[in-house]
């Protein structure tokens, strides 16, 4: 029997989900979060903690920053990688990922193509690693678990980040193209 | 009816989409564009776009997570 | 004739471009390989990595689950929130647009469910971490944040996701998206200080108590949802 044709097979692992199946499926995971750990699903949380780690592996201190005094970071930077429930689920994510691609056989390394897509990258992470930090989340945090939760935080973020989204629509036009 | 290549391996998102968008519109009706790609998001909104459009679409896997786009301008 | 070509194609496709697409797929063919079987490591590393995690927490094992079902699920849809904000305003498409607004709708169904049936026994509320204050760091945070996704070409969960599909662009985005937080964490008692400590926490249901906050919140999606709708009918026309 070849299993790799048969139409549940196709439909799980090789052909593209629509949109809204994706929709669905999100929320139906993002409701599981909720019901089973009292939070909503965010990423950037513990990224400032990681580069933490780095910072002081090679030296550094963090400990008079006021950032890493709130309770939160300070329990997770005394911790590992490993014991931060927000880094394991991120590592998730990506595996989640690689296992969806891998299945489908769609697997390739895609090599930074030029200078300009580097200085997109360097400059496009830099501002989502700020924007993220001072107003509390990405689009994930902020947005659409900030909205799900009946914040009016979520609104406000969502309108600006449209904002956001225009100049750099036009900067990737004119500079990065 | 000329057939016209446009490489977008190594593009991310959106730049493949408004590159096809642009070339399209310097070919003539009957022309086919075949655009690479190696982006999943491009594997999606790409045809989407073309098909909105009436144009012919046409997708091809070359494995490894490469495809080709076959756009028959129509108008 | 390629396996899952015949799904993905128009089905109008007249023979031209069927005849050009053979005499070329001659010339340009690979050796397609089937990746199944890493796949099928990978799984298996998954579910052996998740047992561990269990025994040790199972808030970690639940946290591990999650994120390999959200990463899964926005690679198989393709699901992008950074194409959702953009595409708007690129292309006039607002499929994902439309997409993202079922799931803050259905999410937000959910949460408020959860909150509701919380607050009903008295319990502490869930979820109220992500209820933060409103400031001027709300606002340029999103806007910086907005600009960024576009120009790395994904968001945080996107960008996430890329690592796993194998592109070395997000995954140079990653490091400089931690290094951005770590400089944003070193100027967290700036921002704090003049902006953050004076904003408002708003949670819908205080001001508009749980029927009428859902109900409003509802109303809004689903206007956002015909405007989508409008949006991409007139872009279209032009």
């Amino acid at each position: 029997m070849d299993i790799k044709n048969h139409k549940v097979y196709k439909s799980l692992f090789k052909n593209p989900w629509s949109y809204v199946t994706g929709a669905i499926l999100l929320s139906v995971f993002q409701i599981i979060t909720m019901a089973a750990t009292d939070g909503a699903w965010g990423v950037v949380g513990p990224f400032a903690v990681w580069a933490a780690w780095v910072y002081e592996a090679v030296g550094g201190s963090v400990g008079k920053w006021y950032f890493f005094n709130l309770e939160g970071t300070r329990t997770a930077l005394e911790g590992t990688f490993f014991s931060d429930p927000s880094s394991i689920r991120n590592l998730g994510l990506a595996f989640g990922a690689l296992l969806a691609t891998l299945l489908a056989s769609q697997f390739k390394f895609k090599k930074i193509k030029n200078l300009r897509q580097a200085a997109a990258a360097i400059i496009g992470g830099l501002l989502m690693g700020y924007g993220s930090r001072i107003a509390f989340g990405c689009n994930i945090g902020a947005f659409y678990s900030g909205i799900s939760v009946l914040s009016v935080s979520g609104w406000v973020f969502a309108v600006f980040m449209y904002v956001g989204a225009f100049f750099g629509s036009r900067l990737l036009v004119k500079y990065f193209m | 009816m000329a057939e016209v290549e446009l490489d977008c391996l190594g593009e991310a998102c959106p730049i493949p989409l408004i590159k096809t968008e642009n070339k399209l519109k310097e070919l003539t009706v009957g022309d086919t564009l075949i655009v690479i790609i190696d982006h999943s998001c491009a594997l999606k909104n790409v045809p989407e776009w073309a098909r909105k459009h009436k144009h012919i679409v046409e997708v091809e896997e070359l494995g490894d997570g490469e495809y080709e786009i076959f756009i028959e301008k129509t108008s | 004739m390629s396996e899952i070509t015949t799904e993905m194609s128009a089905p109008q496709a007249t023979p031209a471009v069927s005849a050009r697409k053979s005499s070329r797929r001659t010339e340009t063919r690979k050796t397609k390989k089937d990746q199944t079987i890493y796949g099928v490591a990978i799984l298996g590393l998954t579910i052996v990595f998740g047992i561990y995690l269990t025994t040790v927490s199972a808030t970690l094992g639940i946290f591990w689950l999650t994120g390999i079902a959200f990463g899964f699920i926005l690679r198989r849809s393709n699901f992008c929130f950074t194409a959702s904000m953009r595409d708007p305003i690129m292309t006039g498409s607002t499929t994902l647009t439309r997409a993202v607004l079922i799931a803050l709708g259905i999410t937000s169904i959910g949460f408020a469910a959860l909150q509701y049936s919380a607050s009903f026994f008295g319990l502490p509320i869930p979820g109220m971490g992500f209820v933060v204050p409103i400031s001027f760091a709300t606002v340029a945070g999103a806007v910086l944040f907005g600009t960024g996704m576009v120009l790395a070409g994904g968001c945080a969960s996107g960008t996430l996701m890329r690592i796993g599909e194998g592109y070395g662009m997000q995954l140079l985005s990653i490091v400089f998206f931690v290094i951005g937080s770590f400089w944003a964490a070193r100027d967290m008692g700036w921002w704090t200080l003049n902006f953050i400590s004076n904003g408002p926490r708003i949670h819908l249901p205080e001001i508009l108590s749980w029927g009428g906050a859902i109900t409003v919140q509802l109303i809004v999606i689903a206007s956002l949802y015909f405007l989508a709708l409008k949006w991409e009918n007139r872009k279209q026309e032009s």
